[in-house]
């Protein structure tokens, strides 16, 4: 237990070597430097969480220091250890340390940034350590801390290669369109605070459900100002249109960030402060309404993309959405469960996905790749592996966490049917997507040439995810029931009629795609042909267009101001201060001519003044 | 004592006031310096001038002891005056006060 500071310690000491040493040091050992310290946090979390479970499951903190101490306002720097926090822990250092040791090999020759090896893992294990201070953080300052830190490091990682202003302007796009939701998510904060007297997550949440009574209005509004910003981190509609544009990272960065860790802290903060939404069930309505149409858009979108790694992007986004849509729904420990499983599947699809972009010297265009199934052997299986856990085909890791998911948002009172309905529709496309996806990569006639370097330190971690999503269910939800209040996954008839066509939906979704894509291509062309199915697909291409929305309502009237007032109208200010002075400068080099006469006069002329105004004052 | 004044005080500051005027014209329109300095001169004895006259009137020492002040500063100035006048026509080989002039505005 005492060792729990360890944890965030090990991913910041990584992190101060590389980036003190300022790319000085061999690659060899920034490579060791960069996976050992996630690794060693990842036993460090091994242990702690073995010890935490001998010892009863019983949350157990660890003071490090007080943060500041301002009047009555006395923030701690305090990590907490609970179900949820340990679950959290896990998935970031073990799946981080698996994509970390993969991103040795994956960055080792990188051809568009050969002197950024250790900027890399300098930037990915800050990452690290900020996620966990975030998970670990018993007050929701540290959250917050953490929350900020992660926002930087997507954005230093998604514009890893800054040589092409593309990827400047798409992390620019993360750090403004997540910074709308931190927004939300510091309001919310300032709120409790003003409200409870307290920042720290444990205290404010018994606190909570003292001070207001079920349906309060400020729980609803504190409720729905933390969904705002989990929708930004969380990538969540409205606020989801940074994460396909996050894709210019380099892979492993995709990841790890946009897909296993950062993106689920929304999931993690309405986890965390469920209690809130257990006393406003108006602000979780809203949670699983934002999950649903963000998991129905983006499944929609992901079918008919035609970058890979694009596919991916929103393939997470609905995921996500499927999380965020289990919370809502009251199934909390599903949630964690899917945020889990998703995790491993996740990390294996884009760390595959990285494979197959190098082997092919970085082509990320589906229909420019092709029949890659026997040239990449290892690649494809993982790819499958991954694809049916995504597709949540029966006993694969994906399907008890979703199964999970739909058939508690069947029992929800409110609109049950709907979300029901909506995520299976959605697990429909899923199933569709995945399909279209493997069948463009992997079969068809092969279009350009594939050349396999990958070692044994890429292959091993997606032979280790394999494992994770083929058989990640297993480990099952008991770690974090005692957190939240349902008491694990709630358990249903397996055989009644909804159970059964949950389960069916990624079986036809599958065959579907099989039929549509597989057999023969004609089927895809004759159905595109048509007007209608051409704006449907351009319209779906474009994310619904949110994109379009975004730049019309927001960016352009934002140009526009800003070139109306190109010469800044404050600084008429500073300009008239400059003009006045220069023109009295002009005066001044007038009058003041070096000619001794012309100094005689003007003091005659001033006597002369003086005289008059004198001789005024004294007849006057 | 009775110094009183046989000429009417109007009449010595007038005087005073013409001598005041003829040495300002002298300084503003002369270019020679040594004619600008007699016409200093010529101001500093209207000033003085006045003084004597206006202490003799009120029958107050205070005039003739400002007068001695001008004496005084008048002799000063032109050590000073006299020096400079020495320089400028040494440097520039001209008492023109305008040829000292070397700010090009």
């Amino acid at each position: 237990m005492d060792a729990l500071w360890l944890i965030p310690t090990f991913p910041l000491l990584g992190f101060l070597v590389l980036f003190l040493s300022q790319g000085q040091l061999p690659k060899i050992v920034v490579a060791i430097v960069g996976a050992g310290s996630i690794g060693l946090a990842a036993i460090v979390a091994l242990v702690v969480g073995n010890a935490f479970m001998d010892a009863g499951a019983e949350p157990q903190t660890q003071l490090l220091w007080t943060w500041m101490r301002v009047g009555g306002f006395v923030p701690e720097i305090r990590l907490y250890l609970d179900g949820l926090s340990l679950v959290m822990t896990g998935v970031i250092t073990g799946v981080g340390f698996l994509i970390h040791v993969y991103a040795t090999g994956y960055m080792w020759d990188d051809h568009e940034e050969p002197e950024g090896f250790g900027r890399f893992f300098a930037y990915m294990n800050l990452f690290v350590f900020a996620m966990l201070m975030l998970v670990l953080g018993d007050n929701l300052l540290v959250l917050f801390l953490g929350w900020e830190g992660v926002g930087l490091c997507s954005y230093l990682l998604i514009g890893f290669y800054h040589r092409d202003p593309n990827n400047g302007y798409a992390a620019r796009k993360a750090f403004v369109v997540t910074r709308v939701g931190d927004t939300f998510m510091a309001l919310g904060l300032f709120l409790l605070f003003r409200e409870l007297g307290t920042t720290e997550i444990q205290a404010s949440l018994v606190a909570a459900n003292i001070a207001w009574p079920e349906g309060s209005t400020m729980a609803t509004v504190i409720g729905l100002l933390f969904l705002g910003g989990a929708m930004g981190k969380s990538a969540q509609v409205p606020l989801q249109t940074w994460l396909p544009d996050a894709m210019a990272g380099p892979t492993p960065v995709s990841a790890l960030i946009h897909a296993a860790t950062m993106v689920t802290a929304g999931v993690y903060l309405i986890a965390r402060m469920h209690d809130i939404y257990i006393i406003s069930p108006e602000a979780q309505f809203w949670v699983a309404v934002t999950g649903l149409v963000t998991l129905l858009i983006s499944s929609c979108t992901a079918l008919v993309q035609t970058d890979i790694k694009r596919v991916l992007a929103f393939s997470t986004m609905s995921q996500i959405g499927y999380m965020i849509m289990a919370l809502g729904v009251g199934a909390w420990s599903a949630a964690i469960f899917h945020l889990m499983t998703h995790a491993f599947f996740k990390a294996l699809l884009f760390l595959a996905s990285g494979s197959v972009i190098l082997a092919l010297h970085h082509e990320q265009d589906m229909f420019k790749m092709g029949g890659l199934w026997r040239k990449l052997p290892i690649p494809f299986m993982s790819m499958l592996v991954g694809s049916v856990a995504l597709a949540a085909l029966p006993l694969t890791s994906g399907f008890f966490s979703k199964d999970a998911i739909m058939l508690t948002a069947a029992d929800n009172p409110a609109a049950g049917m709907v979300f029901w309905g909506g995520a299976a529709v959605a697990a429909f496309m899923t199933a569709l997507y995945t399909t279209r996806m493997i069948l463009l990569t992997f079969f068809g006639e092969a279009k350009t040439a594939a050349h396999d370097s990958s070692g044994w330190n890429m292959n091993g971690p997606l032979v280790v995810l394999c494992g994770l999503a083929l058989g990640g269910g297993w480990f099952g939800l008991g770690i974090v029931s005692g957190v939240l209040p349902d008491g694990g996954m709630t358990t249903h008839d397996h055989f009644s009629q909804i159970a059964l066509v949950t389960m069916a939906m990624p079986l036809v979704g599958i065959l579907t795609g099989w039929f549509v894509f597989g057999s023969s291509r004609g089927d895809v062309t004759q159905l595109l042909g048509t007007v209608f199915s051409e704006n449907v697909r351009r319209f779906w291409y474009s994310g619904w267009g949110f994109d379009w929305l975004y730049d019309r309502a927001v960016v352009a009237p934002f140009v526009a101001l800003a070139r109306m007032n190109k010469n800044d109208f404050v600084d008429l200010v500073f300009k008239l201060a400059a003009s006045t002075t220069r023109g009295v400068h002009h005066l001044l080099a007038v009058i003041q001519n070096g000619r001794l006469r012309w100094y005689a006069w003007n003091m005659a002329l001033g006597l002369v003044v003086v005289f008059v105004v004198v001789m005024w004052e004294v007849m006057g | 004592m009775n110094f009183a004044l046989s000429i009417p005080l109007e009449h010595v500051f007038v005087l005073a006031a013409a001598l005041f005027c003829i040495g300002l014209t002298g300084v503003l329109v002369r270019r020679n310096v040594m004619f600008v300095l007699m016409s200093l001169e010529v101001m500093m004895n209207a000033c003085g001038l006045a003084f004597v006259a206006a202490g003799a009137r009120w029958a107050q020492a205070d005039g003739q002891i400002m007068f001695m002040f001008i004496l005084a500063l008048a002799a000063a100035e032109v050590a000073v005056a006299l020096g400079i006048v020495l320089q400028l026509s040494r440097r520039f080989d001209s008492l023109d006060v305008d040829a000292a002039n070397e700010m090009h505005s």
